[in-house]
Order: C-alpha cells, then sequence, then structure tokens
C-alpha cells in the first residue's frame, strides 16, 4: 500500500509547485525532503504550492511529514500554500492547526492569485 | 471472495480457508457510515470486500486523527476481536460504499480451540503486520522528535 510518492516539481514565475502524487504517509519523508531540497538548491523556493491528489489519503504519519516541511518554510521566511485537498482534508487540517500555516485553496490558479507577485 | 487476499489468513490450507469463508458473514456499508468505534468491545474480525474504509484514532478533544484507509478487497480491521482486551483500538467508517465481511470473535476463538495450527498461523501473521505498523508508528514520532527538537533549538 505506501509506495512512496511521485513528485512533479513545476515554477511559476517566483512560486514552486509540487504536484504530490499518491497518499501520503511517513513513507512519504524522503520524496518530500528530496523535492524540497533539489528545488531549495536549483533555483530556490520563495513561495512552495503544494497540490494533493483529489483522492490522495494523508494518515497522521503524513500530517507529520508535511509539518516538517512546514516547519522548514517558516524557518526560511517561505510562505506556502496548499490545493487539491478533499473537503474531508480540508477539515482536518484546519483541525490539526496546520492552515495557520499554509493556507488552503480550492484551485492552482486561486493559489497562485493569493501569493505576491515577486520582483 | 479469495479470502486468501488477507494478510491474516496467507499460509492457511485450503480446508482452514473453507472453516473461516463459512463463518463469516457480508455486511453492506453505506458512505458515512461508522463501522465500529474505538474503545467498543471488538465483537468481530472484519475483512473489506468492497468499497472503502478508513481507521481513525480519536484525540483529547474529539478530533479524529486518520490512520489509515483500506482500499483493497481482503484488507482487514478489527484485528483487535483476535486478542485481549478485545477492544478496538481504532474507529472505522465507510468512505466509499460497499460490503465487507465479518467473522464473529467468538466463532474465530470457536475455530482456533479446534485448529490450533491455525490459531498459529493467524497469530503470526497478525505479528507481522503490527511490527511493520509499529515501525511506522516509530518513524512518525521520529519526524514529530526532529520538527520539535529544531523548533526548540535551532
Amino acid at each position: 500500500m505506501d509506495q512512496g510518492n511521485e513528485i512533479r516539481v513545476e515554477t511559476r514565475g517566483s512560486v514552486t509547485l509540487f504536484e504530490i502524487r499518491g497518499d501520503v504517509t511517513v513513507v512519504s519523508e524522503p520524496f518530500l525532503k528530496e523535492a524540497y531540497k533539489n528545488a531549495s538548491q536549483e533555483g530556490g523556493i520563495k513561495s512552495l504550492l503544494l497540490k494533493f491528489d483529489q483522492n490522495a489519503y494523508i494518515n497522521s504519519g503524513g500530517i507529520a511529514v508535511l509539518i516538517q516541511i512546514l516547519s522548514e518554510t517558516k524557518r526560511n521566511n517561505q510562505q506556502v500554500v496548499i490545493t487539491g485537498l478533499s473537503d474531508h482534508f480540508k477539515k482536518i487540517f484546519n483541525m490539526v492547526g496546520i492552515t495557520k500555516f499554509a493556507k488552503i485553496y480550492g484551485s492552482v490558479d486561486e493559489a497562485l492569485k493569493a501569493l505576491p507577485d515577486d520582483v | 471472495m479469495d479470502l486468501r487476499l488477507c494478510y491474516l489468513f496467507t499460509g492457511l490450507a485450503e480446508e482452514q480457508l473453507n472453516r473461516i469463508s463459512s463463518a463469516a458473514k457480508e455486511v453492506s456499508m453505506v458512505k458515512d457510515q461508522r463501522i465500529f468505534t474505538g474503545g467498543n468491545p471488538a465483537f468481530a474480525l472484519h475483512i473489506l470486500k468492497d468499497g472503502a474504509v478508513e481507521l481513525m484514532m480519536k484525540t483529547e478533544n474529539e478530533l479524529e486523527i486518520p490512520v489509515a484507509i483500506l482500499r483493497e478487497p481482503g484488507d482487514c480491521f478489527g484485528t483487535s476481536a483476535l486478542m485481549p482486551a478485545h477492544s478496538y483500538s481504532l474507529s472505522s467508517r465507510c468512505v466509499r460504499e460497499g460490503c465487507f465481511l465479518i467473522v464473529e470473535r467468538s466463532v474465530l476463538k470457536q475455530i482456533i480451540s479446534e485448529d490450533r495450527d491455525l490459531g498459529c498461523i493467524l497469530m503470526t501473521n497478525a505479528a507481522s503486520f503490527f511490527l511493520d505498523r509499529l515501525n511506522q508508528a516509530r518513524q512518525e514520532l521520529r519526524i514529530h522528535f526532529a520538527t520539535l527538537f529544531k523548533s526548540f533549538y535551532l
């Protein structure tokens, strides 16, 4: 069941987009950390957009991994936004407090509009 | 459904599988239906046949943390029925309409008492699965500690 994630990385202006395929669990940790490290080294990250699969399942381990990434982005003063979550996980993310560090939007376009344009 | 799809029954002989299959009852479920609640008596082992089930853990402030999603035929839950204190450790709810099989604890107990080999195989498979889950829980704990450590000291 836990097979790791394919993470597609794209840059849109000053925003780095991580398209995270599959469920997110503790198994996702090395994949997300690698993607973050590579993106940081290549062009640097100013803003980060995390896009999840609509049917993705994010368990407590996955939430731990996301919190780990968010603590890193906070330390590096990087803004993070999230899209693609089902209503169920939007509610959970709100209840565990992730939305204090990363706002959730209904679509990639909506999230991109909310991020400041960079010069 | 072929019960061999369930990890608990790996290694059982045809006759042993048939005994369990004969004792299993099919139950339908609808979306968002609560199947069982953590803390309640574990009256049966559940085996997913169709649909999807989420396992959750309740925290102090009534928040239910997602623990696992079961999507494949043969995925089983309610394994607390197999061992004392026979109390469900997690809650479960249907996230996609379908059905599952239940094998009642009392019937399982009877089958195991009459076939000790079957009981041994079941428990060995259960132990292996729980060890894997324990390792995942430890990984999760490690991640939380790493995050906390960095927050306090860096």
